[in-house]
């Protein structure tokens, strides 16, 4: 019994992998579900959109003001531009991006799946000969790695904008040098290693969201503590996957 | 369905939908408004009250619930979350000033960017998604199989009993928390910085105890302990205001996420610009 309870964890990591192979195979096989991807693409984007702007501008706001308190302090207020892009582009425009992916989408997309779970809808698709993977879990995953791509970029201009009123409204950088300052350190290498993070973290946190939503287990209750779990986990893979993918990118584009 | 057919139609009825929501919104942001003060009031009800609750929820935020228990709960999770973001500050930071030629300074960017930006930063979104989001899936499945209306007609305050107890131990639950977290963030940078780029960790601990600033880390403990408030306050409002069946609990958390998130972030920003200020407080020359 005590083994039995002690191997539970390890056997939902191991539900979690068989899941996500699933989805992998079944992404390349007919029949494709595009009205639930276009659908699901949408409604991402529709709930992400807003909140990703208004928790883009802070985020680059903090940063570009500790950053340029620094760079004041040792005259070097010229190069306040590298600072922001710099911040911008390799750690705000992915991990806000996959913040709001996972707080609004994968929330969202959770608590669907897992009323339906509770409510054996996917039994009923089964019976039916549908594969639940195919049709609900593969254009989630799909929608959620699309939206955010393309919402990667939005806050990374979000970002640099934002940083460029603060810096030269309140900071008073001059403006030219913090336009010229903006590719120093940023470059093309770096720009895509951005948008790959975005797609990476979109991936995982549609996996994740799919599978506590088709895995809920307990009624009402194990809807909300599904949900709950989704936030936590996605979170944390979040932040694992960036140190990793932080690291390897800044080995590969030196 | 009949009524609204049997109606006669109303003149500019776009405008009027757009009025609606107008007002709907705005209604709604009194509302919560209304909710936060009736929450924060009733704080000293249920120290007086509820002291037995308020322990309970302590020790259940620490800890955790369901499957996050297991994996060691809210605080193994917050130093995890800043243990990384410690780590990236390692990695980012260092490979930057060592292409200008400074990575002497990497215990400098520790005692920094750690302490202003990136700790409260990562505690906040770290706060949201645990004790948070568990306080409005909590409240939302009480709400929803009507507990609270139970609760309600026995003659319970029911905002002092579950908003402002989960408020005030949320707070409280904060300081060991950020404690845990701060370290954490050290820890990895320092971790990072000597020991995978071999930095020599005499440079390190030298820049690192020159610039760490000990009123800056009390500032920044107020940082996150405003984040909490607001994040335990927007989580209790969404939950204790869920509709919709187990799907509804479900949005209510991801809106909560999403609203506290923002609320967070915007509240750091606004008290490190009233605490730092334009010129920053900071005294590189020693």
């Amino acid at each position: 019994m005590t083994l039995h309870a002690a191997a539970k964890p390890l056997r939902s990591f191991g539900d979690f992998f068989a899941m996500c192979l699933d989805t992998f195979v079944l992404m390349f096989r007919p029949p494709w579900a595009w009205r639930e991807f276009l659908l699901q693409t949408w409604f991402v984007a529709r709930v992400a959109l807003f909140p990703t702007v208004m928790l883009a501008i802070p985020f680059t706001v903090l940063a570009t003001f500790t950053v340029n308190i620094l760079l004041v302090e040792i005259g070097a207020a010229d190069f306040s531009g590298t600072g922001a892009a710099l911040g911008a582009v390799t750690q705000i425009g992915p991990v806000v991006t996959v913040l709001v992916i996972a707080g609004a989408g994968a929330t969202a997309m959770c608590a669907d799946l897992g009323a339906r779970t509770i409510r054996e809808e996917l039994d009923a698709l089964r019976v039916l000969g549908i594969n639940p993977i195919q049709a609900l879990v593969v254009p989630r995953v799909l929608a959620a790695t699309l939206v955010s791509f393309l919402l990667a970029s939005m806050v990374t201009i979000v970002g640099i904008v934002g940083g460029f009123l603060f810096s030269v409204f309140y900071q008073h950088v001059t403006p030219g040098a913090f336009a010229a300052g903006l590719t120093l350190l940023v470059k093309t290498p770096q720009v895509i290693v951005c948008l790959l993070k975005a797609v990476i973290f979109g991936l995982a946190a549609g996996l994740i969201a799919c599978f506590k939503g088709i895995s809920v287990g307990g009624g009402p209750q194990g809807v909300g503590n599904a949900v709950n779990e989704t936030v936590v986990f996605t979170f944390v893979a979040l932040l694992v996957i960036n140190v990793i993918a932080t690291a390897v990118a800044v080995q590969a584009t030196q | 369905m009949t009524t609204a057919t049997a109606a006669p139609s109303r003149l500019h009825p776009r405008a009027r939908r757009v009025v609606g929501i107008a007002v709907h919104t705005w209604n709604q942001v009194g509302q919560q408004a209304k909710f936060y003060a009736l929450t924060v009031r009733s704080i000293p009800d249920a120290v007086i009250h509820h002291r037995v609750e308020v322990v309970r929820l302590f020790a259940q935020m620490g800890l955790g619930v369901g499957a996050l228990a297991v994996i060691g709960g809210t605080i193994v999770i917050v130093g995890f979350l800043t243990l990384s973001t410690g780590s990236l500050l390692a990695v980012q930071a260092y490979s930057q000033l060592q292409q200008i030629g400074v990575d002497a300074l990497a215990g400098f960017t520790s005692a920094y960017l750690n302490v202003r930006l990136i700790a409260p930063l990562t505690a906040g979104v770290g706060l949201a998604a645990t004790i948070g989001a568990g306080a409005t899936a909590q409240l939302g499945a009480m709400r929803i199989s009507e507990e609270i209306d139970a609760l309600e007609v026995m003659g319970i305050r029911t905002v002092a009993f579950l908003a402002s107890s989960r408020v005030l131990a949320g707070v409280l639950v904060v300081i060991p928390l950020y404690c845990v977290a701060v370290l954490m963030a050290f820890l990895a940078t320092r971790f990072g910085t000597t020991f995978v780029y071999g930095q020599s960790t005499g440079v390190y601990d030298h820049y690192f105890n020159t610039f760490l600033n000990p009123v800056d880390l009390i500032w920044s403990f107020l940082q996150a302990l405003s984040m909490a408030i607001v994040v335990m306050l927007v989580h209790t409002y969404y939950g204790f205001t869920a509709t919709g069946g187990p799907a509804g609990v479900g949005e209510a958390v991801g809106r909560a996420v999403r609203t506290s998130l923002i609320a967070a972030v915007l509240v750091t920003v606004f008290v490190s610009l009233a605490i730092y200020g334009q010129s920053g407080n900071l005294n590189l020359a020693g």
